[in-house]
Order: structure tokens, then C-alpha cells, then sequence
């Protein structure tokens, strides 16, 4: 499970326009961030679960976009674009997040691959412009999250979250 | 200390794990209370209490069926929560489930290719 703080430290001048995530993923550094290297292996996880994507165009480098629809499993599309700011194999990736070239209210997320043992930890950091496009971002994933499935599944994914506070096992550091 | 009432919002009815319990079990349709109760291992006034409570914050309704009443999960009612969680971070974590899956796959993969098995 993903965990997930926004705006954790108070003193901090973003805090209220980031969200900070971070993930395990138990397999080898080189190998996670491949993933996101090519467009074969992005479409075969962008996107949460019943979402697919058709790639318009694909260029993995500084200055090279991913510009492409999302599907929703109710079949609703999203404009996706994607550009690559900063490329450090195996180690950081940053990326510029919006729905079209100009897109005014794009965002920049830094993904970080840390080796963690045999796995690797995800820390994936955006900071907005302004806590009125942070916000906005969320309303915006909220909308494509949308429908009633994703609430249903969010009632267990809730109970889960709440349970793992309760019960805590390999506090993250 | 003083603790806000269960009926104030979604966010203290599901503060009791017997209340997130039942969510869960909606999550599959709708449910009679008695086949709620069951499941829960509680009695019907125990699970009748917890559906009340539940109601009254709009994460579950009910409907009359014949003789039964039917609970069913109430989507709208999780939206300060889901709003709470935000759908930015729901994407990116249902991205990473996805991500963690297919890396999986991926690395079973090469696990079969041949060791010198490269790029062409």
C-alpha cells in the first residue's frame, strides 16, 4: 500500500501545495524504473485498476513528451501529455504532468527509486504552483477516479488504511 | 476527552471497525441485516445499531423488499472521505498497484529468457 502525506510538516513553506507518496515495489531497482522508460511497459500499468491508454506519441528523453488518452472503465477519455524534465537512470525521473503542451495548470513530480534490499522505494514528490492547482489537481484525479466502483472499492481501502494505523507492522520510515 | 458523535460525520461512523466491517460486506450489493449480523458474529440489535448510525451519515440506505429491509452501500456518502484521501494520490496508488504487478511480470520474464539473451 502507497503511503501517502500531504502536507505532513507544518514549517514547510510548500506543504500545503505537495503531496508526497512513496511505494515499495519488491523488485530490482533497474527493472522499476524501466517500467517507465518505455511506452510498452507505461500502458501496461498507467492508470488505476480497468484504465487502459492509446499512445499519440512517445519520445523517452529531456524535452520528449508522452502525449496520450486515458480511458476510464466507463469509457470516458483524458488528455494526457507528458514531458520528461530531468532523466537520471536508475534514479530520479522528473516530469512535467498536464493535459495538453500548454497546459498552464501542469505540474512537476519528481519520481526517486531507492534501493531498498532486493526492492525499491518509489518516492514520487509534486509540488503545485499554488494550493488552488493542488487542489484542483485532486478534484481533477477525483473526477477521473470517479464513479461508483471506485467508492465501493474505497470503503475497503479505508477500513484497510485505518486498520494498518491501528495495527502497525514495519512502521515506513 | 471528549469525542465528537459518530452521527457527526462519515469520518467517526467509520472510526469503528465493526461499522468499516460492514462496508465492506456492502461492498458486494445488498445485504439484509440478519445476513449482516451473521457475518459480523454480532447480534441484530448490535448490527441494526451500527446500520442506523451508518445511515445517518449517508454511507449506506435501505430499501424495503417484501418482509425484508435491504442495505446497500451509499457511494455519495464517501465523498468527504474519498475528497479527504484525494484522487491524486487514489490514482498514483492504483497506478503503483498496477506498476507493482507488472513489474512482477516483468521480472518473471527475464528470469526465463537466456542469460545472454539481449536487446535486438
Amino acid at each position: 500500500m502507497a503511503t501517502t502525506s500531504s502536507g505532513g510538516e507544518p514549517e514547510h513553506a510548500t506543504a500545503d501545495r505537495e503531496i508526497v507518496m512513496s511505494r515499495v515495489i519488491s523488485a530490482p531497482r533497474e527493472l522499476v524504473f524501466e517500467a517507465f522508460t518505455q511506452v510498452r511497459h507505461l500502458s501496461g500499468w498507467w492508470g488505476p485498476e480497468g484504465f487502459t491508454t492509446t499512445t499519440r506519441s512517445f519520445e523517452f528523453r529531456v524535452g520528449g513528451a508522452w502525449d496520450f488518452v486515458m480511458h476510464g472503465p466507463d469509457g470516458t477519455d483524458y488528455q494526457e501529455w507528458i514531458t520528461w524534465r530531468e532523466i537520471v537512470p536508475p534514479e530520479r525521473i522528473t516530469l512535467l504532468h498536464g493535459e495538453s503542451r500548454d497546459d498552464p495548470n501542469a505540474f512537476e513530480s519528481v519520481l526517486a527509486f531507492e534501493p531498498a534490499g532486493d526492492e525499491t522505494r518509489i518516492v514520487m514528490h509534486t509540488v503545485f504552483p499554488t494550493k488552488e492547482l493542488r487542489d484542483e489537481a485532486v478534484e481533477k484525479y477525483h473526477a477521473i477516479e470517479g464513479g461508483e466502483q471506485t467508492l465501493r472499492n474505497l470503503a475497503a481501502y479505508v477500513a484497510e488504511l485505518t486498520r494498518n494505523e491501528t495495527t502497525p507492522k514495519g512502521a515506513e520510515s | 476527552m471528549a469525542r465528537a458523535a459518530t452521527t457527526s460525520d462519515a469520518f467517526n461512523a467509520i472510526a469503528e471497525p465493526q461499522r468499516r466491517e460492514i462496508l465492506v460486506l456492502l461492498r458486494g450489493g445488498e445485504r439484509p441485516v440478519t445476513e449482516l449480523a451473521r457475518d459480523l458474529g454480532m447480534s441484530q440489535p448490535q448490527a441494526s445499531k451500527h446500520l442506523r448510525v451508518l445511515r445517518e451519515v449517508g454511507l449506506v440506505r435501505v430499501r424495503g423488499a417484501g418482509k425484508q429491509r435491504l442495505y446497500d452501500l451509499d457511494a455519495h456518502g464517501l465523498r468527504p472521505v474519498h475528497e479527504w484521501l484525494g484522487g491524486f494520490e487514489r490514482f498514483w496508488s492504483g497506478s503503483f498497484d498496477r506498476l507493482d504487478e507488472y513489474v512482477q511480470d516483468l521480472k518473471q520474464e527475464r528470469r526465463e529468457e537466456p542469460p545472454d539473451g539481449d536487446d535486438q
